[in-house]
């Protein structure tokens, strides 16, 4: 199922040619919740309730016309965003995973299909994208095994973890400087339940600036895979419905963004997001793969 | 005013060694959670629950404070940063380090009486107490000048700061964000009730020894400075949680059973314990190598650091 926030959010799902958005509105009525924030991880927490009702509702309602509505961000404001650091092999060019890392990103950060990247002012060396596959949690998760890892996966999305370069103190962990910034973490078009993802550790991810392509690359190149991930986070802080993991970006195919880009971000069966950029100051960086950066990253 | 979270997390006003429930009465509320509901009185705290708050307590029969379980009074905040090594540790250093920060995630609070656990999972070199002056966001606050910077917080909190060091690669998350490493309590202070927040003593004591006695007046980026910062990044919303950062001079290793209590004044007493299922052993009493190298005594990093 693809469940979507639209217009003034309301919670609906496509239907099964993804042409009409069905408003399931009046079925979710008495799910308890203070607003578009915590809406679609109630539904989460209490899927097993809703899931057949919400099944029914797709092929007796009518619904609109997708280009009629106004798409929101899936998840406008998780828990948590949890993201995964240079968890790729960079193409096959490094032997063995890097030792596992990560990093919490601000969950304001969220935005979603055709808003605004809101490049900020600070003197960062440059501005990336980084497409990666985005997982969203369905179960409370502590202290789990990698065996029964994808138990506790609800769904995925297309995710950008948006990153800023150079900022912050040489030599110490600066991820919020340079990944928390407000609008840094755009998500969409709408969340697909695991079902629908038959090989979530084999799909395609790709990113294009301007129509250019600059990402593309298959998730089996990732290091640490998505149960010996979710077993680590799941190791330190407690995982819960709705809570988002970004699983990392491959390197290799990272690129600028400034003002007045165009990105769009693809994996079968998630949609197509598209966002903007904004950059008030006009800067220039170089256009395409950031070959320096890449190298780095390679083995 | 001071709010407290009590027995299945009621929110209650504390007063004279009493609490007054404050949650059966303030039913218009749409809290399907307990940070719901307190992020809700924080958002129109001076527009109406200040005076509601009065109003009830007028009405309701109070219970002894020694009547009830305290929870932390922020169950689950929508978003806790962190500042990193703020302190001129005692004055030793000429100018603060330069600004950072970090999310801690908020999963890690616990309250009054609960026990910090030490991961098994998790080799750490050793774990840490760091006692922090948390700074409780009032209003949605994007972009702020130094300037109105106090407008938009609401009150102050103890906050503990429990860290993991030594684990490679090196990262906040891994450090910090361990579930029940964040203490938080016992109670909310209103901004209000705090003439001068940049001079507050801080105290945190392991089984009753002294470890950690330091004043805010020696933080190195000041409240209004740190969230001139901090907002410049991210937007902080009502019920979000600022830790202000630790003075290192006297952070010390915690263990199996010990009992840690922290209390800044006018913010009350928070009493934690420690559990560790492996039952790892350090030295008693302070870091000093880890002391001397923050405060610049010492080039040499703890051992710990070196990897």
């Amino acid at each position: 199922m693809k469940l979507v926030f639209f217009d003034d959010y309301r919670l609906g799902v496509l239907n099964k040619d993804e042409t009409r958005v069905i408003d399931m509105t009046l079925t979710l009525e008495e799910i308890p919740r203070v607003g578009p924030g915590d809406y679609m991880c109630r539904l989460i927490e209490k899927w097993d309730g809703y899931k057949l009702r919400l099944e029914r509702n797709m092929l007796d309602m009518p619904g609109t016309p997708i280009e009629d509505v106004q798409l929101r961000a899936p998840i406008p404001k998780p828990g948590k965003i949890l993201c995964m650091a240079a968890n790729y092999l960079e193409n096959g060019t490094l032997k063995e995973a890097r030792p596992i890392n990560g990093f919490l990103k601000n969950p304001s950060a969220v935005i979603g299909n055709g808003e605004t990247i809101q490049i900020p002012p600070d003197d960062a060396d440059i501005f990336h994208h980084e497409a990666e596959l985005g997982l969203v949690i369905g179960k409370k998760a502590k202290n789990i095994s990698e065996d029964e890892a994808y138990s506790y996966v609800f769904g995925y999305t297309n995710f950008i973890d948006v990153s800023a370069r150079g900022l912050g103190p040489k030599g110490s962990d600066v991820f919020l400087q340079s990944k928390s910034y407000h609008t840094f973490a755009p998500m969409g078009p709408y969340l697909v339940t695991a079902d629908e993802v038959p090989n979530p550790q084999d799909t395609n991810v790709k990113l294009w600036v301007n129509g250019s392509l600059n990402q593309d690359y298959s998730t089996s190149d990732m290091g640490h895979s998505i149960p010996k991930t979710l077993a680590w986070l799941s190791s330190i802080t407690t995982l819960n419905p709705g809570d988002v993991v970004a699983l990392g970006t491959n390197h290799q195919g990272l690129g600028s963004l400034q003002d007045g880009d165009v990105v769009e971000r693809e994996t079968p069966g998630l949609g197509r997001l598209t966002v903007n950029v904004s950059e008030p100051r006009k800067r220039k960086w170089a256009r395409g793969v950031d070959e320096a950066m890449a190298d780095r990253m390679r083995g | 005013m001071k709010l407290v979270m009590y027995n299945n997390y009621q929110l209650g006003l504390y007063q004279d060694d009493q609490v007054y429930n404050l949650s059966e009465s303030l039913t218009e509320i749409n809290a399907p959670t307990p940070q719901d509901m307190i992020n809700a009185v924080i958002a129109d705290f001076e527009g109406t629950y200040r005076a509601r708050i009065k109003e009830i307590a007028g009405k309701v029969q109070p219970i002894p404070m020694d009547q009830v379980h305290l929870r932390p009074p922020l169950p689950r905040p929508g978003k806790i940063v962190a500042m990193a090594a703020n302190y001129f540790e005692n004055g030793a250093l000429s100018e603060p380090k330069p600004l950072n920060g970090f999310l801690k995630s908020p999963e890690s609070v616990i309250g009054e009486g609960e026990t910090v656990v030490l991961p098994a999972a998790h080799q750490a070199a050793v774990f840490h107490h760091e006692a922090e002056l948390g700074v409780v966001i009032g209003k949605t606050a994007a972009n702020v000048s130094e300037k109105d910077a106090y407008d938009h917080i609401f009150g102050y909190v103890n906050f503990n700061d429990v860290s993991a060091r030594g684990l490679h690669p090196t990262s906040f998350l891994w450090m910090k964000s361990h579930d029940t490493f964040g203490p938080m309590g016992p109670y909310l202070v209103t901004a209000d009730e705090i003439a001068d927040a940049q001079n507050l003593q801080v105290r945190l004591w392991v089984n009753g020894e002294i470890r950690q006695d330091y004043n805010t007046s020696d933080m190195g980026h000041k409240i209004p400075k740190m969230i001139e910062w901090l907002t410049s990044i991210l937007q902080l919303d009502p019920g979000d949680l600022i830790a202000s950062g630790t003075n290192h001079q006297g952070l010390g290793p915690i263990q199996n059973g010990d009992v840690m209590e922290m209390e800044i004044a006018g913010l009350g007493k928070i009493t934690v314990n420690v559990s560790d299922e492996l039952n790892r052993e350090w030295h008693r009493g302070l870091d000093s190598d880890m002391a001397d190298w923050v405060a610049g005594r010492s080039a040499e990093p703890p051992a710990w650091a070196k990897r």
